[in-house]
């Protein structure tokens, strides 16, 4: 596939990459592996002006951790690398899970964990090479006036297919945004907008510097995915499930879960105060299963499973996750 | 164009590029370097990989320009004087190649995994490849083929 003509600059400093991405707007994009980025040129659905390749940018690509302060990760840091560094091993494993989900050997090697955080949104009628749209009209997430996936609706519907934030929601991580006139953090969930034609709260010129994750405590996680094929499939659901067990009592005490691939953010579920009053596991993982269910919305854009059989399989996966994790706090 | 200087199995190439070259295209248009694939060119299939870095990549999925500086090895670069690499032996041996198309890929994948973990079990053997296709073999001579390299007995 002959990708468009761009321009090519690979800015010296975080700070330059801000400025030139701030003044150059919408006509550039901003390029670490490429691995998303790549597949939007190919089928013509962005055209820049301009890459602006952070990949060489130093200091974004280290790992650090402390048992005080929790994980720092730079966005430039590979899913291969962050599954296997021991600090992210040790002490959050469901990360390691999450990453080594996504895709495939190679993809985790390319992809960075900033880029997979700031992938663009999926539809089986939006991610089609130029001849294949050709008999459709123009859908909102390519600027036009309709909906394909859900007919007559008012907004666009396209689905957020990351592995990585339901994990990182779970595990209460927090960004470093960078731009023109400094830094600020902010919590994970606020990168995502819920709008499938744009998903990402960030501003042309602001830039994910960092990941953090607060010390782990005795929490422990793990992350399911369904898929057809056990490699290069994206989610057709995903739940990542932390928690931390009442000693003694087999119960939950504290629980984070959240949700990929049934809607357009990953949805961080809010936990429902009653499961702190009930003194029955099965009954906590009902209540958190039937939450789940209620905000899930997969939709027909996606090639592989219906989207009754996910919603259907939200509760299903509540509960192995929660029953797994729990095995591992014990 | 931008100029790079790419290191393929070994070689220095000084070349200018267009910023909307592919590494694969690259590879096989410019260098002659033929043996690496273009299957989906979206980056679902794996045909395409090379090893960049002693780390798997998709030649598809990276802009040449990207590569400026980097080291890279193709499927030819495993038999540089044409004494055939172990792998490529074990899979002529065990019948793991019917059309081929996937081979220099899943070669390359099981290269990085054997130069990082030199006895893998079946599963992470299985993991390293998961991300090369192949729509003749089943993968299970694939499979028998790598970890023949790996372990002088198949671990099942």
């Amino acid at each position: 596939m002959k990708l468009s003509e761009f321009e090519y600059m690979t800015p010296q400093s975080l700070g330059e990459a801000c400025q030139v991405a701030a003044s150059e707007g919408q006509a550039a994009q901003i390029i670490a592996g490429g691995t998303d980025l790549l597949q939007a040129l190919k089928y013509g659905l962005k055209n820049p002006r301009l890459l602006i390749d952070i990949s060489s940018l130093p200091d974004l690509a280290r790992i650090s951790y402390s048992k005080q302060r929790g994980l720092t990760i730079g966005s430039l840091v590979t899913l291969r690398h962050l599954a296997a560094h021991q600090a992210v091993r040790d002490n959050y494993p469901l990360l390691a899970q999450a990453a080594l989900s996504m895709g495939s050997t190679q993809l985790q090697a390319m992809g960075t964990i900033g880029g997979n955080l700031c992938q663009d949104t999926c539809c089986i009628y939006y991610n089609l090479p130029p001849m294949s749209r050709q008999g459709l009209d123009p859908c909102f997430k390519l600027g036009g006036k309709k909906c394909h996936a859900v007919k007559g609706s008012k907004i666009c519907w396209a689905t957020y297919c990351g592995d990585v934030a339901p994990a990182l929601l779970a595990l209460k991580a927090e960004l470093t945004i960078a731009d023109q006139n400094g830094v600020k953090v902010m919590p994970l969930n606020s990168l995502f907008s819920g709008r499938g034609e744009s998903p990402h709260n960030l501003q042309a010129g602001q830039l994910l510097k960092e990941v953090h994750l607060p010390p782990p405590g005795d929490a422990r996680g793990v992350y399911l995915k369904l898929r057809l094929r056990k490699s290069i499939d994206y989610p057709l659901l995903g739940v990542a499930v932390n928690l931390l067990s009442n000693p003694g009592k087999g119960t939950l005490q504290e629980v984070a879960l959240a949700l990929t691939a049934v809607e357009k953010s990953p949805l961080l579920l809010a936990t429902p105060p009653e499961i702190a009053e009930t003194g029955d596991l099965a009954a906590q993982v009902a209540i958190l299963a039937d939450a789940a269910t209620k905000i899930a919305h997969p939709i027909a854009n996606t090639s592989g499973y219906s989207p009754r059989y996910r919603r259907e399989m939200v509760k299903v996966y509540v509960t192995q996750a929660i029953g797994q994790a729990m095995a591992l706090v014990s | 164009m931008k100029n790079i200087t790419l290191k393929v199995n070994g070689e220095i190439y000084e070349l200018g590029v267009a910023p909307n070259e592919t590494l694969l295209d690259v590879l096989r248009e410019r260098l002659d370097l033929t043996g690496t694939k273009k299957g989906c060119d979206t980056g679902a299939c794996g045909a395409c990989t090379v090893i960049m870095d002693n780390v798997p990549v998709l030649g598809c999925m990276i802009l040449a320009v990207k590569c400026h500086n980097h080291e890279i090895t193709t499927v030819e670069g495993l038999a540089p004087h044409g004494d055939l690499h172990p792998l490529q032996q074990a899979a002529i041996e065990h019948n793991a190649i019917q059309c081929g198309y996937c081979t220099p890929g899943w070669l390359l994948s099981a290269k990085v995994l054997l130069d990082e973990n030199p006895h893998p079990s079946q599963e992470e053997v299985r993991t390293a490849i998961a991300g090369n296709l192949c729509r003749c073999t089943g993968y299970k001579k694939i499979e028998e083929a790598i970890l023949a390299v790996a372990n002088p007995e198949p671990v099942y």
